[in-house]
């Protein structure tokens, strides 16, 4: 039913710079989508505008079949009327209400009989494990309690679309994984809309259908996750997304080849014309290969860091002037200074050019 | 070096040396002087023998007791007195939390225009002395029940303001009110700057309306703020001195702390320990009911959410308006007062508001019994006891700065390095005890206990010693309020750091804590400076001739009906205390509102 659009969007706070710039966008009804990037990026001022607790300065935003804002006919619908919910980063539980005051809160406001509300109450609160919480003061809780009631706050308004301000992010590590899987399972459940905002490209990869990458108030990619890591459509998204990190190596382009020091990889179809000579090579540390014993296509590399994880070996290899991550898992491990070839196995070329644009 | 040597020097660090040192010095400072005074109110004075029949000096005696609660003169000494305070003290907080809060609403929440120079406006009625206002309204609209010249309002239209308006419980409400109100504003201002935009945000996403948000989310957020308002408010206004004296005096309405002033002063010291006594258990009380109220559970620090803008409520076309009728306000609660004090020193015959009238004989005439009022004294600027007294004003003020500020570093430093002890609580708690005592009765027990020798110490009647002492106990709360929140700012580490790089304390405190700190503790001694300087209420009973204060000396002038001399003293202590305000605000930054905390 409501797929949400935002179609040339932007905000800006003071005249001269923009938090977001012409972001054209259109969520699917029932999906996980995930607004990522890195703090700053306007991701967080695009879900207010969504919410309807930031007007943006033009554009236009209608979820399902209405027009909550519109630059143009000054169309404004108020946050309460957009059948949305909305936990915030802080959680922004009332202080001075207890766990069950504040679950109720929005039903009270919206002159909700006892009896419903009591019942909607018990509910959510064993749903979400709040049974023996709900006399307590809210500073009473611990952080992963807190983050459940205001979740179970904003759900006990049934909203078909739920958004989630980096909800995690003041979790410890563990509780983080937890919650992870409780949100999937709550997406399920609810069948509502969930729009995300994470700085955490990893939270992003694991739990979202769809990803609006931006940065510094501009739309990246929207693509599926490993779409967006398969196939990034920029330097910068290649980059933000994976981990560790992407290797990038300058390389010369060729009609259809690329060469890289004394390495000549031949390309499947010629590049275009107007690209290159000179361009980078984005690398995954899973798409390079070590070996001891020099092959065709190798070249030689000597080993800076040994990073194991339990699973796998990550090394840390010079070859020229780069300093490259790779990611090893066969039996023996190779040892600091050890020399050692390296060789790419990727399926795919990430190659960008010199604006950072991803050549096809 | 033996073991034990070495257990001993493991124990004996230096904050617990500290802690010791100051718990006992402050037991000996507010503590016991608490009891002298209660021990006190049951013996009999060398006045009071001939009161009570038979009786020889320090008798025990239920005399005084009898007198001030049961006898047919109860009702003079104590209730009828009683009765005033508690309708001024409880007027002038609900007026002060009215003007004060609507004024940080209006402030923080709107976009109303000129917020800066309101904001800087609303703190000076409180930086003036408390009786400023107090004059200025008797100058203002004074009437012939004292003594023949008019007032201003009544020489210009001849329109005689009635007693009640003149005089008594309804000026000094107002004027009280008017001096108390930027407590509220800074409280509650700071408060509502705090709250977590998103505490609203969240409200009105579920569709609550501006005015529920108003009455459900932020009123009960910072109601812990408006009750530490109204308390301090309360207790300043039960302890206040100069105004009630000023406009109950002529028409002969008392409050306590007059009433235990004239009865001390008078020959009844006996009962006026008891006023003293019942003004702090009213305190107490107070602080205890804010208690109950608030409650533990529910006593919040509003944290502030991160990048939350917080939405200004759009006042439309009232904006304009609304800040004018402010600065209209604010103008004639400071400039007006302050020019009607002006206008009557150079009047020569006060009242009469003519060109020819005008004079500098009371700032630099020399001393005559025809000229003018014939008073005899020198002009203000010419008079060696005005200026003795100016000077140990500002002698005062200054030790007094110096001394809070060096026991708020360092009690501040001991309660926070041995936090959650027994020993930090206590030297909290006791640290936190002058707050409760209304000023005046501070002054009273500290007399009840160095009027005399005691023991080793000997009498300390009259010395400029014991009012830097009063002083200093007095500010003694908000400067280690300040050195604890200091404290916690730079939190242990990079003292551990320090330590760790093999400094020693008296390194650490020289080269890490104070200089991080320094510019709250700039803050901190500005406080004390202002109200040492402006102080009336505290030091009264305990300033002897020798030791005159400018505040003082004024309410003698007072006294003989000498106003020009009274509001010329004003005059300078209030253009010295907002020049050092400013000049703190331009050299260091620092503003009153940062030294009392919130």
């Amino acid at each position: 039913m409501p797929d949400i659009v935002l179609d040339k969007v932007s905000k800006s706070f003071t005249k001269q710079t923009h938090a977001v710039e012409d972001l054209s966008l259109v969520i699917p009804d029932g999906s996980f989508t995930t607004l990522l990037g890195p703090s700053g990026c306007g991701k967080t001022t695009t879900l207010r505008m969504i919410a309807g607790l930031e007007q943006p300065t033009s554009g236009e935003i209608i979820i399902g079949d209405s027009v909550v804002f519109s630059g143009k006919t000054g169309a404004f619908v108020a946050p309460a009327k957009r059948d949305l919910g909305l936990v915030f980063q802080s959680y922004a539980l009332w202080p001075h209400f207890t766990v069950a005051e504040n679950i109720t809160f929005g039903l009270e406001i919206n002159s909700v009989g006892k009896k419903e509300i009591n019942k909607r109450l018990d509910e959510i609160a064993s749903a979400l494990r709040l049974d023996s919480l709900l006399e307590r003061y809210t500073s009473e809780l611990s952080g992963g309690q807190q983050q459940r009631v205001a979740i179970a706050r904003v759900l006990i308004m049934e909203p078909s679309v739920l958004l989630l301000d980096e909800p995690l992010s003041n979790l410890d590590a563990t509780l983080r994984m937890e919650m992870r899987a409780e949100l999937k399972r709550l997406h399920r459940e609810t069948g509502a809309t969930i729009i995300y905002v994470t700085h955490d490209q990893l939270e992003a990869l694991t739990m979202s259908s769809h990803i609006a990458l931006l940065e510094s108030g501009e739309l990246q990619q929207f693509s599926a996750p490993l779409e967006i890591y398969e196939r990034p459509a920029n330097r910068f998204a290649a980059d933000f997304v994976g981990s560790p990190r992407i290797n990038f190596i300058d390389a010369t382009l060729d009609q259809d080849s690329l060469s890289w020091g004394d390495v000549t990889i031949p390309l499947p179809k010629s590049a275009k014309e107007n690209v290159g000579p000179r361009v980078s090579l984005g690398l995954r540390a899973e798409e390079l290969g070590l070996s001891r014993t020099c092959g065709p296509g190798m070249v030689e590399g000597r080993v800076l860091t040994v990073l194991p994880t339990g699973a796998d070996w990550f090394y840390q290899v010079r070859v020229a002037d780069e300093v490259l991550t790779i990611r090893h898992n066969g039996e023996t491990p190779f040892d600091y200074e050890d020399i050692v070839y390296v060789e790419i196995r990727s399926k795919s070329l990430k190659i960008f050019d010199d604006a950072g644009k991803a050549v096809q | 070096m033996s073991l034990a040597l070495n257990r001993w020097r493991f124990y004996v660090t230096p904050e617990r040396v500290l802690s010791v040192c100051f718990i006992v010095l402050l037991a000996y400072l507010v503590v016991v002087p608490l009891f002298m005074m209660i021990q006190e109110t049951f013996i009999v004075h060398p006045l009071e023998r001939f009161q009570i029949p038979g009786s020889k000096v320090n008798d025990f005696t239920l005399a005084h007791w009898y007198r001030f609660f049961i006898s047919e003169s109860a009702y003079t000494f104590f209730y009828r007195p009683l009765v005033n305070t508690l309708i001024i003290s409880f007027g002038l907080s609900f007026l002060a939390l009215l003007i004060g809060g609507a004024l940080a609403w209006l402030v923080v929440r709107t976009d109303m225009p000129l917020k800066e120079t309101i904001s800087n406006w609303a703190v000076v009625p409180y930086i003036l002395p408390s009786w400023t206002l107090a004059l200025a309204w008797i100058s203002l609209f004074k009437n012939d029940r004292i003594g023949g010249e008019k007032g201003i309002v009544s020489a210009l239209t001849g329109f005689e303001p009635p007693d009640w308006f003149a005089y008594g419980l309804f000026p000094i409400t107002i004027t009280l009110a008017l001096h108390y109100f930027p407590f509220a504003f800074l409280l509650i201002g700071g408060a509502l700057r705090n709250i977590d935009a998103q505490l609203e945000e969240s409200a009105s996403l579920v569709g609550a309306g501006r005015l529920a948000i108003i009455r459900r989310i932020t009123i009960p957020l910072i109601v812990p703020s408006i009750m530490a308002a109204f308390l301090l408010s309360f207790a300043r206004g039960l302890g206040t001195f100069g105004t009630p004296a000023f406009l109950g005096g002529p028409v002969r309405e008392f409050v306590l702390s007059t009433s235990l002033y004239g009865n001390l002063i008078g020959q009844r010291p006996g009962l006026g320990y008891l006023a003293a006594l019942v003004m702090i258990v009213i305190g107490m009380l107070v602080l205890y009911m804010d208690h109950r109220m608030v409650g533990a559970r529910k006593s919040f620090v509003t944290v502030a959410g991160k990048g939350a803008r917080l939405g200004l409520i759009e006042l439309g076309r009232w904006r304009w308006a609304l800040a004018g009728f402010i600065l209209f306000f604010l103008f004639s609660v400071i400039v007006v007062p302050l020019v009607a004090l002006a206008i009557d020193t150079v009047m020569m015959i006060p009242g009469v508001y003519s060109w020819e009238n005008l004079t500098l004989h009371y700032w630099i005439g020399e001393a005559s019994y025809s000229i003018g009022l014939g008073t005899g004294e020198a002009g203000i600027l010419k008079n060696p006891q005005i200026l003795s007294a100016l000077k140990n004003t500002f002698s005062l003020a200054f030790v007094v700065a110096v001394v809070t500020c060096l026991m708020g570093i360092l009690v501040g430093y001991a309660i926070v390095k041995r936090r959650g002890t027994l020993i930090s609580k206590c030297l909290d708690q006791i640290s936190f005890l002058p707050y409760l005592i209304p000023s005046i009765a501070l002054g009273a027990t500290l007399l009840a206990m160095f009027a005399v020798p005691r023991g080793p110490i000997p009498s300390l009647h009259g010395s400029f010693l014991l009012l830097v002492i009063v002083c200093s106990i007095s500010a003694l709360p908000y400067a280690v309020k300040a050195g604890i929140s200091a404290m916690r700012q730079v939190g242990g580490e990079l003292e551990e750091a320090a330590l760790m790089a093999g400094a020693g304390w008296w390194t650490r405190m020289r080269k890490i804590i104070v200089p991080i700190q320094k510019s709250t503790y700039f803050a901190g001694m500005l406080l004390p400076f202002i109200s040492v300087t402006r102080e009336l209420s505290l030091v009264i009973l305990l300033v002897t001739p020798t030791t005159q204060l400018a505040t003082t000396i004024s309410l003698l002038f007072t006294d003989r009906g000498w106003y020009p001399y009274t509001n010329g003293i004003v005059f300078i202590l209030t253009v010295v205390v907002v020049g050092c305000t400013v000049l703190s605000r331009r050299v260091m930054g620092t503003s009153l509102a940062k030294g009392l905390g919130g």
